[in-house]
């Protein structure tokens, strides 16, 4: 399953819930599957995609959907544990799983040696977890998640490929356009 | 109004209702007030540099968020704030308990406590240090307003001259 495909999905099923990405090749492609105001891409502070989507999901009371990565969830597994203990409905975690940190030069990550970051999931108390290793079976639990109350933990396997060129990022504008998107 | 008081008034003041922390002993005794408080959500993260994360993902659906932690905790933290933070124009009140002045008895407490106002200063970011309660309510609502005028953190340093400090 490649990344860019996968992020197309989420996006043609995630409607006008608020998404949260990685940064990097997650941030790029999802600006390139589709740039709205929803989108919260994040440009830096590795690791803290689902901290910043955990906040957000403490203060609406709308789907929440962050597009982790193995690496950088790995720098921050306490976020894990946080999620489990306030337990959030309304928080769908999905990681694109691709066992490698690639853009630093592709050296095997701690998934590629047996951390299974799913079960990190359930010994944290997250209710609902999955891992999926294709469009089809990540298209049936994500939809899942959109309807069915969490916290979801989604481990989505991919592989990496080309990179997308990089998104015209302003973060500034990101934080004022998505906010605006709430009214705020 | 007791310092306690005076930052559970302006957190309400600016209407900052999620307050993402790492516990610390000194300054237990606000964030238990916030905790028993139902204006407040407290998020307790196992990091402060999580604890940024969460407060920004509060502000930007539209709630005000703060944190709190030990200045050993903003040396975990500095990261999140440069890269995320500032980057984005958040405005985030940081509460820092301030180690390593008058009173300070655990010598791995000095560097970071020491370092915390320099790295502020060069991160540019606005910071006060609280050894008393005088005009502490002022210097307090002044610089939430200050935050949300700037769009950038600002610091609120206090020290174990306002706290007492922890018991060696």
């Amino acid at each position: 399953m490649l990344r860019f495909e996968a992020t197309q999905l989420v996006l043609r099923h995630a409607e006008n819930r608020p998404i949260v990405s990685n940064l990097g090749p997650t941030t790029d492609e999802l600006w390139h599957a589709g740039h709205r105001d929803r989108n919260f891409y994040t440009y830096g502070n590795m690791g803290l995609c689902s901290s910043i989507a955990l906040g957000m999901a403490l203060s609406t009371e709308e789907k929440v959907i962050s597009l982790d990565g193995d690496g950088s969830l790995l720098m921050n597994l306490g976020t894990i544990a946080s999620i489990g203990r306030e337990q959030p409905p309304n928080l769908v975690v999905v990681v694109w799983d691709n066992e490698e940190w690639a853009q630093t030069g592709h050296q095997s990550s701690h998934t590629a040696k047996g951390t299974d970051l799913e079960k990190v999931a359930q010994s944290c108390s997250i209710p609902r977890t999955a891992t999926v290793n294709n469009l089809e079976d990540l298209e049936a639990v994500f939809c899942d998640a959109l309807e069915q109350p969490g916290p979801w933990f989604i481990v989505a396997k991919i592989e990496e490929t080309e990179y997308l060129p990089v998104a015209p990022i302003e973060p500034e504008l990101t934080l004022y356009r998505f906010r605006k998107s709430f009214g705020a | 109004m007791s310092w306690t008081d005076i930052i559970v008034q302006g957190l309400k003041n600016w209407d900052t209702s999620l307050v993402a922390y790492v516990p610390d002993i000194s300054i237990d005794r606000v964030t238990r007030l916030i905790d028993d408080d139902p204006f407040f959500h407290l998020v307790s993260a196992s990091r402060e540099e999580e604890a940024i994360g969460v407060a920004v993902g509060a502000y930007a659906t539209g709630r005000n968020s703060a944190v709190f932690m030990q200045s050993s905790g903003f040396g975990n933290s500095i990261n999140a704030i440069a890269s995320l933070c500032i980057p984005a124009r958040t405005p985030l009140p940081i509460f820092i308990n301030l180690r390593g002045g008058p009173g300070e008895f655990n010598i791995a407490q000095v560097p970071m406590g020491r370092a915390t106002r320099p790295i502020l200063d060069t991160l540019g970011l606005v910071n006060f240090t609280l050894d008393d309660e005088y005009n502490m309510d002022k210097i307090v609502d002044g610089a939430l307003k200050l935050c949300h005028a700037n769009r950038q953190p600002v610091a609120i340093c206090m020290t174990q001259l306002l706290h007492g400090g922890k018991l060696a």
